[in-house]
């Protein structure tokens, strides 16, 4: 194994954030190793997301550190430009109130290039054709003339995928990526993700509350309530009296409906 | 200078035929007023663009009410209140984001709060200075006719500016107005460019206060967006319409405002509301033809007709 392959693609060491004056994340420490699926469980206002929005950069933290690809995370937030285009970010949510004159094809466009100033014409062909692919590849290939704010919410999440897949990249951030979608659609978008990481070999950290789809497809659970209640396996960490203690009593995982018809729950 | 002069006026007041109106295109006044139009139409046009997605419509409008106490300011300093106005916008709408991010109220809420109270005090202090009442009427409604050449260099250079900010920032400025955490993680400064755009939102509004006042001041920057955002499936298209209509509408509002000794910023917004109005036709009759209608994809299960789940 090369020293490029050992090295976690994240690794977090005594991550402490407030947020709004309080203690959100208390000295929470763990690593991603590469091409490994891991998904970060917990109650609401478990700070979840805060802990996310520290590692990528987005909230300032009071102590620990951060290292990403093996490069430390700044104070700011700040990180080299060959690490930050290795990461995205899959948000539950886009702001699309009314008609949102963007196309599907010019949002994934916006994927393709590394951070940074350019003009909206430059390198056009290069990225027209790699649009091309990554719409191809989630199954958007008709969506690209469509207007965002003109999709459903399954097509939506698929677009974003196609975001993420124009250009290689390392790490991918998922925050309740599957919220608001029906059972069928969170299916849908699951496997979809499974096989781009497959082919993408990429190393995934979703928040997530569908404990059943966490214990069926991840190698590392990371279950949070301010702290670091306990990690590993899924059958290890998502076990009866784990839960109990991490949600409290009689909480147990639910298991998905594949019929069409099927209750999310 | 902020006025016209009662001779340029009276002379715009008579005229209404063809011929008078070559004679009015003909004053050097008219012209560095349809310029100064052209160029802060565009420009509310092209910021307008992104305020309106970002839901900074009436961050906008608020920043022109309050505009009215940096005026008056001005005036009792003794300073051209053109020279006041544009820090005193930058950093009141500093202010106003500070207030807005720190307190716990709604935005529209702090908003209305601090324009009425600005507005307040700035028509009270104005009431007390005899030698202005005159002139209340140009502050509220606007009057471009007293715009002078260093004026429109300025706003030319702001235009510019603006342009060359907008385009290599484009893609920043789109992500961070669809998610804050999507841009941020993409590796947007997001507080900076935040920041930016509000500075000049609110340089823009002061430039543009001469030619509409501070009553309309808003419909500058949302009424071409409000329009375009009908017309266009593409942002830099998107972009293009509003700026176009923007400074297409300030034109012919002037021209209206000159031929009918009309106050210029109702007969812009005017003549912008006509423009949204066949942005509103032509975009239901895009609806209506199949033939131009975009085909809808395939639907994901569950989906609602309207497309939205």
């Amino acid at each position: 194994m090369s020293s490029s392959t050992a090295t976690p693609v994240l690794a977090v060491q005594g991550l402490t954030v407030q947020r709004d004056g309080l203690l959100a994340v208390d000295a929470v420490s763990f690593q991603l190793a590469r091409e490994t699926d891991t998904a970060l469980v917990g109650p609401n206002g478990a700070g979840k997301s805060t802990l996310v929005a520290a590692l990528l950069g987005l909230l300032p933290r009071q102590a620990g550190t951060v290292l990403l690809m093996g490069h430390a995370l700044g104070p700011a937030g700040q990180l080299p430009r060959s690490v930050r285009v290795q990461i995205a970010y899959l948000p539950q949510t886009l702001s699309l109130q009314g008609r949102f004159p963007l196309s599907v094809a010019e949002f994934v466009g916006f994927g393709f290039d590394p951070p940074g100033p350019r003009l909206p014409w430059a390198g056009g062909q290069r990225r027209h054709g790699a649009v091309q692919r990554a719409l191809e590849r989630t199954g958007c290939r008709d969506l690209g003339e469509r207007l965002l704010s003109e999709l459903s919410g399954g097509q939506l999440k698929r677009v974003l995928l196609a975001f993420c897949v124009v250009r290689p990249r390392q790490l991918l951030v998922l925050d309740e990526a599957q919220a608001g979608l029906d059972a069928p659609s969170s299916e849908q978008f699951h496997q979809l993700l499974l096989e781009l990481r497959r082919q993408e070999g990429w190393t995934v950290l979703q928040v997530s509350h569908d404990l059943e789809m966490v214990r069926r497809s991840c190698d590392q659970v990371l279950c949070l309530n301010r702290r670091l209640r306990c990690s590993g396996a899924p059958d290890h960490a998502l076990s009866p009296a784990r839960l109990a203690e991490l949600y409290g009593a009689n909480v147990v995982p639910y298991r998905h409906q594949h019929s069409p018809g099927g209750r999310h729950g | 200078m902020w006025c016209p002069t009662a001779t340029n006026t009276a002379l715009v007041g008579v005229m209404v035929d063809g011929a008078a109106l070559a004679m009015l295109l003909d004053q050097p006044f008219m012209q560095r007023a349809l310029i100064g139009g052209l160029l802060t139409g565009s420009l509310g046009g092209l910021l307008g663009s992104f305020a309106v997605l970002r839901q900074l419509s009436f961050f906008s409008d608020a920043l022109g009410h309050s505009a009215l106490l940096g005026i008056t300011l001005g005036l009792l300093l003794g300073i051209n209140p053109t020279l006041v106005l544009i820090p005193f916008a930058v950093i009141f709408a500093l202010l106003i984001n500070q207030l807005v991010q720190r307190s716990r109220l709604p935005a529209d809420a702090l908003l209305n709060i601090v324009y009425s109270t600005s507005l307040a005090f700035a028509v009270v202090a104005l009431s007390l200075m005899e030698t202005y009442r005159g002139g209340i009427h140009q502050l509220l409604f606007g009057d471009i006719l007293g715009i002078a050449w260093p004026d429109l260099a300025v706003i030319a250079i702001l235009l510019l500016g603006a342009l060359v900010y907008l385009a290599l920032s484009l893609r920043a400025q789109v992500l961070l107005t669809l998610n804050d955490d999507l841009a941020g993680a993409f590796g947007v400064r997001a507080n900076w460019h935040r920041l930016a755009f509000i500075i000049l939102l609110a340089v823009v509004v002061a430039v543009s206060i001469k030619a509409v006042g501070v009553l309309l001041i808003s419909a500058f920057v949302v009424i071409p967006a409000c329009a375009g955002r009908l017309l266009s499936r593409r942002f830099p298209v998107y972009m293009l319409i509003s700026g176009t209509l923007g400074g297409g509408c300030a034109l012919l509002g002037l021209l209206v405002s000159g031929l009918t000794n009309l106050p210029s910023g109702p007969c812009v917004v005017i003549v912008q509301f006509a423009g949204f109005m066949l942005a509103l036709l032509v975009s239901q009759v895009r609806c209506w033809s199949p033939a131009i209608a975009v085909p809808a994809g395939p639907r994901t299960p569950g989906a609602d007709p309207a497309g939205r789940e």
